[in-house]
């Protein structure tokens, strides 16, 4: 399916948006690691945040404000800081982390997200979930299928954005290997399976809906898990 | 021979339009030019210069996001103390001072806003953002012995590095200049040296590696 090629990186506006600061800290997270993880998207966001700097210039230029009359002491206390002499270029104390059976190399900043320890909960059928605790606004967490496995047939009321850290999994449309950045918005339906097994980092914005057989029992105590995940009242 | 040297000129300043637009629409120095002088000499008048150019900006990033005044001059205060303290850092290699000013504003922002609202803080914006997003770490070499390798060499071996890495391992380590001095020599930000420096001698040790 050479159409899906364009769904595995994020859309330019989506870059747009994570340049500029604008989407939730999970999608933040999500897009950093794809970026860690991809060429082309590095070079996009370089162009992107010289365009949005020269933006953000122009655009403040137009408004002839004078935040301070006087800065002269904040200025002072500033200048009376030492400088930075050396780039530290910090070591991830965690670079890799032992997922279930194996042990997979993260990305830094989901290595650093995960950094105060993953707690692994089995969601049945092979899957298990360990939470990202990082937002009011998303639920954020670490999904890993076993080999043969597959989800229930869901469909998303909100958005999920999926990256792929390791395996590869494979849906009604299309197969995402490594690397590969999902995103499965209102009423898409599907259901995800594993031959080799996959490891993703998943964001959702509100609770997966199940549609088929006895996973529908699961809906409410999905919603509930959903609830406690991000720590607010569904409507 | 006229010609030629037109038109090489041409295309030089085709390549880098902005520095000389920025510096000649504001009738002083370029950014980058100031942001040397407070990194590479602690200068307090350049600082105060930049200070003055970006700080209304900052600002109004600031009301943008946070639509709240206090945080936004705060974000000022935070943004231009994180433009002084890596000033040294700042490596032109990587985009121009006006991206690099605005990208530490989104991220001393991202970071400000999230501890206002008491959100867990094991990722900062500096993770999610990291400033060296486009260096090649394989080509990082963070050991600094001496390299095994007749001097003779070396030479060969330095010829087939970029020139700008070229220039910056003759100062330092044939002309036995400090890095400050090396960067001053080149008119470059002494981020911009170390960077080069660092990428030159881990792609020295590759080829010295690599011919044995």
């Amino acid at each position: 399916m050479t159409t899906m090629k364009s769904n595995l990186h994020p859309s330019t506006e989506m870059l747009e948006k994570f340049v500029s600061g604008d989407l939730s800290v999970g999608v933040n997270l999500a897009i950093s690691a794809h970026v860690e993880m991809c060429e082309h998207c590095k070079s996009e966001i370089q162009e992107i945040e010289s365009r949005a700097a020269e933006h953000w210039a122009e655009s403040a230029t137009a408004e002839a404000i004078d935040y301070e009359a006087d800065p002269s002491n904040i200025i002072e206390n500033i200048v009376a800081q030492p400088q930075f002499k050396e780039l530290d270029i910090e070591e991830s104390a965690v670079g890799s982390i032992h997922m279930l059976d194996r042990s997979v190399r993260l990305p830094k900043v989901l290595a650093k997200a995960a950094s105060e320890g993953l707690v692994w909960k089995q969601l049945g059928a092979g899957i298990s979930q360990a939470d990202v605790k990082i937002d009011d606004e998303v639920h954020c967490s670490f999904l890993y299928m076993k080999p043969g496995s597959q989800t229930p047939v869901h469909k998303h009321q909100g958005t999920e954005t999926t990256l792929v850290l390791d395996g590869s999994m494979s849906d009604e449309l299309g197969e995402y290997h490594k690397s590969d950045f999902i995103l499965r918005t209102n009423n898409d339906t599907h259901q995800p399976r594993t031959e080799e097994g996959c490891l993703c980092f998943s964001v959702l914005d509100s609770p997966l809906t199940f549609t088929k057989g006895l996973a529908r029992l699961l809906n409410p105590i999905n919603r509930l898990r959903f609830q406690r995940a991000v720590g607010r009242t569904l409507s | 021979m006229g010609n030629l040297a037109s038109s090489n000129r041409a295309s030089e300043e085709a390549v880098k339009p902005k520095k000389s637009q920025i510096a000649a629409a504001e009738g002083g120095e370029s950014d980058e030019k100031l942001l040397m002088e407070v990194g590479n000499h602690q200068s307090r008048e350049a600082f105060n210069k930049l200070f003055e150019r970006f700080s209304n900006k900052i600002f109004l990033h600031g009301m943008k996001i946070t639509r709240n005044e206090q945080l936004s001059k705060d974000l000022v205060q935070e943004a231009m103390m994180t433009v002084w303290q890596k000033a040294p850092l700042y490596n032109s290699d990587r985009g121009n001072v006006q991206s690099w000013i605005f990208t530490l504003t989104r991220n001393r922002c991202f970071d400000m806003l999230r501890k206002q609202k008491r959100q867990p803080q094991c990722v900062s914006a500096d993770d999610i953002w990291p400033a060296g997003m486009e260096d090649s770490e394989s080509l990082v070499e963070k050991d600094r012995g001496a390299l095994a390798v007749e001097f003779g060499h070396i030479e060969k071996f330095l010829s087939q590095l970029p020139q700008a890495q070229q220039e910056v391992v003759g100062k330092v380590y044939l002309m036995n200049l400090t890095h400050e001095e090396a960067a001053a020599d080149l008119e470059i930000p002494l981020g911009t040296l170390k960077s080069r420096l660092r990428l030159a001698m881990g792609k020295l040790r590759q080829l010295i590696g690599t011919s044995e």
